[in-house]
């Protein structure tokens, strides 16, 4: 249960503890009261009538039954005379059979009697007076119906439910209303909190100066987020001096290596073996490097990327062009198949990053699937969500994204490694048949990076032959996207 | 080719290794450690190229730029350590005709200076004097100037591109070529250098740089120049 629903139900459950435990109370004073007043009224009047009866008796001059016509017997009582074991009733509504046994029996044993029976005889609340009159060997009894006051406690009672359970409902109209004012803070600082995960660092909570008791909550929560700023700033900091200081004694060795490479024909052809390893692996290492830069720069989220529009045709066949020269000479041509009705398509990219792309699914080709061999451009539909590659079309022929797909004619990748491909440092069950090793893990998360970037997507998945087709989806550049100037 | 070139770069060893790999491409090589200096042997004695590193102590390279550009139109390339930042605009803007990214390669570095080095291509036909608003285009004596006679200067790459643009007036170039004809780049050079100069070809050609009656833009397509 959510702690708003708690708060509501805990003011719910006290209004009606409250008003039900407070009407209880006030339902069964008023209750005691009117009941001891009948009681002492009933027993008054029937003494008045029992000393009447005696009298009457005694005088001996009125029988029993018309005696009893004569007293003053309210309307809602009645009376019954036992007189020489017979009984006289003062209406056809009582017997001797409405008084109790036990009741009778005190008053044969010359015991005056009282008994009251909220739900008594014959349903009826009522009071049962008994008085022994032993001078003339009679008692007398009287009977006094409470249906008045039952009456009065039915509205006292429904009264006070009706009280009780409007007072719940307001209750819980004000619980509610509590658990709002309680959590507005809380709704505020979650704000916050989605403002800061977007990336809005500066976000902090207003301190509220009215309401000390949330200058705990504000306080801590602004610390935190100075921490985590000042945390991601260090890192990002981290980052960019990491990359200054690889980057000076690498431009130092590779501008010395040059010098070297120039005069390389003066060398012994030892010194020339040895310095054709070390230019290769330096700029192995330069590759490495700026790769792990790249990396660590998308993860800090501070890129900003220059896009440029561009005839995709174009870019692709360029691309491929400078992929398959940094692949050298033995490095398979694909076919490229550009669709006709995407000849004239533009998109928007960072050319250098697009390049990279396009060169490490050729270099994941040439390495894991005996190298490209179709490359295919076609318009599709949407942003290429649909992973079948054929792309629709929306009514005028509009073609919202643009699919670059890259084949090759190798065993293929798994549906199970075809999200891991993209991971980092992935090596799955193609590690096995790496050559020589040029890669450094990262290509094919770098192509993702990259796409990403540039607001695309890519993927892989089966082609028609079998292997591997790596599909890279751009969006079509639109005029109103935003352009640098 | 041959040519004096000025390096402004406060790592030590950065700076010995680029001067040899400059030097054994035939270039004449002075390097100082910071923009004070650079500024201080500028005076004495010209330079062909300019080399600036953006991280310097001090005078920051940008300042170094700027202060270069207001006595010279000597060509600028400035070395970053990031090709993605705003550095590079920031850079360009500050007068930089071009940039190279850490860790560069010696022979591209040199290439980029030749083409700087290189007067406008006398392969292509050169443009005839052309008039456009109040100015007027002497591409042979590499002159701008206004109806009164008064010259506007221009850094030699910015006189460059408006030479390309007017050789063909009213046609598109796109920024492809225009990078491959002014700054000797293949496709994949970066189209920034393009739309910066031009920005600051703007303010010094048109009477509202804002909106502009000469040098336009075409959407997707590139500029022209419009006389």
């Amino acid at each position: 249960m959510g702690i708003g629903a708690r708060i509501t139900a805990i003011f719910v459950l006290g209004a009606l503890l409250l008003s039900f435990s407070m009407g209880g109370l006030s339902y069964f004073t008023t209750r005691h009261f009117l009941l001891a007043e009948r009681e002492s009224a009933a027993q008054n009047q029937a003494f008045a009538n029992a000393l009447v009866v005696q009298s009457s008796l005694q005088s001996g001059n009125t029988h029993p039954a018309s005696l009893l016509a004569e007293l003053d017997i309210g309307s809602d009582s009645n009376s019954i005379l036992i007189h020489k074991s017979k009984a006289y009733p003062s209406s056809l509504a009582i017997s001797e059979s409405s008084i109790p046994h036990q009741l009778r029996d005190e008053v044969f044993n010359g015991i005056v009697a009282i008994q009251t029976f909220v739900s008594g005889h014959q349903g009826q609340p009522q009071i049962v007076v008994g008085v022994p009159i032993r001078s003339v060997h009679a008692a007398y009894f009287e009977v006094f119906s409470l249906s008045d006051l039952g009456h009065t406690l039915r509205v006292l009672g429904i009264t006070l439910v009706g009280t009780g359970v409007v007072t719940t409902l307001v209750g819980a109209v004000l619980g509610r209303f509590a658990s709002r004012r309680l959590l507005r803070p809380l709704s505020v600082v979650s704000r916050a909190a989605v403002a800061i995960a977007g990336g809005q660092l500066d976000t902090r909570l207003a301190a509220d100066a009215a309401d000390p008791d949330l200058e705990g909550l504000t306080t801590s929560f602004n610390a935190m987020v100075d921490q985590i700023q000042s945390r991601i700033e260090r890192e990002a900091r981290f980052n960019s001096d990491v990359s200054h200081e690889l980057r000076s004694p690498l431009t130092t060795l590779a501008a010395s290596l040059e010098v070297l490479e120039t005069d390389r024909d003066d060398l012994p052809p030892r010194a020339q073996r040895a310095l054709q390893l070390l230019g290769d692996d330096l700029r192995r290492f330069q590759r490495m490097v700026g790769d792990l830069l790249e990396m660590s720069r998308a993860d800090a989220g501070s890129m900003d990327v220059f896009l440029e529009e561009v005839n995709v045709g174009e870019l692709v066949q360029r691309s491929v062009e400078a992929g398959l020269q940094t692949l050298g000479e033995g490095a398979a041509r694909p076919t490229i198949v550009i669709a006709p009705d995407a000849q004239s398509l533009h998109v928007g990219v960072a050319k250098r990053r697009f390049e990279r792309v396009m060169a490490n699914l050729l270099e994941n080709a040439a390495n894991y699937g005996g190298g490209a061999t179709l490359i295919t451009v076609a318009g599709a539909d949407g942003s290429g969500t649909d992973g079948n590659g054929d792309g629709g079309r929306d009514g005028d022929g509009d073609y919202r994204s643009v699919e670059i797909a890259v084949e090759d004619a190798g065993p293929g990748i798994s549906p199970v490694e075809r999200t891991k491909v993209f991971e980092r440092f992935y090596r799955g069950s193609a590690s096995g048949r790496r050559g020589t090793g040029t890669g450094t893990g990262l290509g094919l998360a770098l192509v993702a990076e990259h796409v990403r970037l540039m607001h695309g997507r890519a993927w892989v998945e089966s082609s028609s032959a079998g292997g591997a087709r790596f599909v890279v989806s751009l969006p079509v550049f639109e005029e109103d996207e935003e352009s640098p100037w | 080719m041959s040519g004096r070139i000025l390096v402004v770069e406060d790592d030590e060893r950065i700076r010995s290794s680029m001067r040899l790999a400059l030097e054994s491409e035939g270039y004449d090589v002075d390097d100082v450690a910071s923009g004070e200096d650079a500024l201080e042997i500028f005076a004495d004695s010209p330079f062909d190229v300019a080399l600036i590193d953006i991280m310097l102590p001090g005078m920051d390279g940008f300042e170094c730029c700027r202060a270069l550009r207001r006595q010279s139109a000597v060509p600028i390339i400035i070395v970053t350590a990031r090709a993605d930042t705003h550095d590079v605009v920031a850079g360009l803007e500050a007068g930089a005709d071009d940039y190279v990214t850490k860790p560069f390669v010696a022979k591209e570095l040199a290439a980029r200076i030749r083409a700087l080095l290189r007067r406008a291509r006398p392969t292509e036909e050169e443009p005839g004097a052309l008039s456009f608003g109040t100015l007027q285009l002497l591409p042979e004596q590499g002159v701008l100037r206004q109806a009164d006679g008064t010259e506007v200067h221009c850094t030699r790459t910015e006189f460059r591109l408006l030479c390309e643009l007017a050789a063909s007036p009213n046609k598109v170039l796109s920024r492809e070529q225009l990078l491959d004809r002014v700054w000797g780049y293949d496709y994949f050079g970066d189209g920034r250098l393009v739309d910066v100069h031009i920005r600051r070809l703007r303010t010094k050609v048109e009477a509202d740089p804002a909106l502009p009656q000469h040098i336009l833009t075409v959407r997707g397509m590139g500029y022209k120049l419009v006389p």
